[in-house]
């Protein structure tokens, strides 16, 4: 049976500008998804890049993940061969409060 | 503690001496739980506050909303690749932001089907983040200069802590709880064991107006003059710098019929913690009857990401 696991890297955070989300180690995993959800109908402009990393400490965007944007109240996309580390990255434009969810299979 | 041997008792260490992944261990009669990272979670999982009945977690209390999600690392880092656990890649890993006072907590959630001893088992390591920069400041921290030998981002790590969560007889409550404090909130290495004299506050007495904590707050016992030392400063195997990773048994046993702490083991150290208090709580807790949980934490005293690495645990009891 295959390993799973879902991480709820932000709860309804406040962003009213460019943030990252913590590390977070996914090197056992093939395969993962991001869900993006809009909480409670604020109107900030969302958009959101893959970022990997080496070690956990320097970063770069996913090279075949295009900049997503959160249009709607939630928005998802899938990620594949991305090393050791995953984060989203996000460039905000007024305020949006976000639950950011990373689900993993290996 | 120890047993007269039996021939039974005699059958069944030999038993666990020939499986390499127990004999490390030093298990009690019954084994409940044995994690293995290798193989995903076993159910250690984020700690979280309660919410409403809307499932508001806005409701939540602030310095109980952000307690990480565990990782499953591979104990990656920048100078060396990939370090490993004990055995296998993969041990559980709990990281705090890169803010002083940030807490990171996995919790492991059971309940009793007898009361008597319990025991917890770990090989633990606990790291800083690495600094890379350019900056001639980052070559001192806390009082550590870099001398070759010490490196500072020792001084950058906080505390970890091992506790449980206990209720039963009708909803009476504790905790039983030990961290070692490495360094003071002003980041001067201490290095001993410490207990809480207090029990934790709840989200109950929130909702009751009795306790109100920010972001930030020591969740388990959020004045620093509440936590007492129990262990004379013991120096660990930090190992210098922050990537390199050395295991650290640990074995602490508690009395749930009695209510108490029994005793603490790390590597060659045996501390008596029979004396050490468990604070119970006043009033009595519903939905909560045979509660057994355990959690470890990971607090920065720091703006540097503190972790700490399980490559495995095993929780017995002679019940």
């Amino acid at each position: 049976m295959r390993h799973t696991q879902t991480a709820v890297l932000e709860r309804g955070e406040d962003f009213s500008s460019d943030f990252a989300t913590e590390p977070y180690e996914v090197a056992w995993a093939g395969e993962a998804r991001f869900f993006v959800q809009r909480l409670e109908d604020t109107t900030g402009e969302v958009e959101l890049r893959t970022q990997i990393s080496p070690d956990g400490i320097t970063w770069v965007d996913a090279e075949n993940t295009p900049t997503v944007r959160l249009d709607g109240t939630m928005v998802t996309w899938s990620v594949r061969e991305f090393g050791g580390w995953l984060r989203v990255s996000g460039t905000v434009s007024g305020l949006a409060r976000l639950r950011i969810y990373l689900v993993c299979k290996g | 503690m120890s047993t007269s041997p039996t021939p039974a008792t005699d059958l069944r260490r030999a038993l666990l001496d020939a499986d390499p992944k127990l004999s490390r261990f030093n298990p009690l009669p019954r084994i409940l739980a044995h994690d293995d990272f290798q193989t995903g979670t076993h159910g250690w999982t984020e700690l979280i506050g309660n919410f409403d009945g809307n499932g508001n977690l806005r409701t939540v209390d602030d310095h109980m909303r952000d307690f990480r999600p565990p990782q499953l690392s591979s104990c990656t880092f920048f100078d060396t690749g990939t370090h490993g656990a004990l055995s296998g890649t993969y041990a559980l890993k709990l990281a705090t932001r890169p803010i002083a006072g940030h807490t990171a907590v996995g919790i492991r959630r059971l309940t009793m089907a007898g009361k008597g001893l319990v025991q917890l088992e770990t090989y633990f390591t606990y790291k800083s983040e690495a600094t890379l920069g350019k900056d001639p400041a980052n070559n001192s921290f806390g009082g550590v200069e870099w001398d070759g030998n010490l490196h500072p981002s020792e001084a950058q790590f906080g505390a970890l802590t091992v506790a449980t969560d206990i209720c039963g007889d009708g909803g009476t409550r504790y905790h039983t709880v030990a961290r070692y404090r490495n360094t003071t909130l002003d980041n001067a290495l201490d290095r001993r064991w410490v207990y809480p004299a207090v029990p934790e506050p709840t989200p109950r007495e929130h909702v009751q107006g009795k306790a109100s904590l920010a972001y930030l707050a020591d969740f388990t016992a959020p004045d620093p003059d509440d936590w007492k030392p129990f262990s004379d400063p013991m120096e660990l195997c930090y190992n210098e710098v922050p990537t390199k990773v050395n295991w650290h048994y640990l074995r602490w046993l508690i009395d749930t019929d009695a209510r108490k702490n029994v005793e603490l083991q790390i590597n060659d150290r045996i501390i008596d913690m029979r004396d050490v208090p468990v604070p119970v709580y006043e009033e009595k807790y519903e939905s909560l009857e045979t509660l057994l949980n355990f959690y470890f934490s990971v607090r920065t005293h720091s703006n540097v990401r503190n972790f700490l690495f399980l490559d495995s645990v095993l929780i017995s009891v002679d019940w």
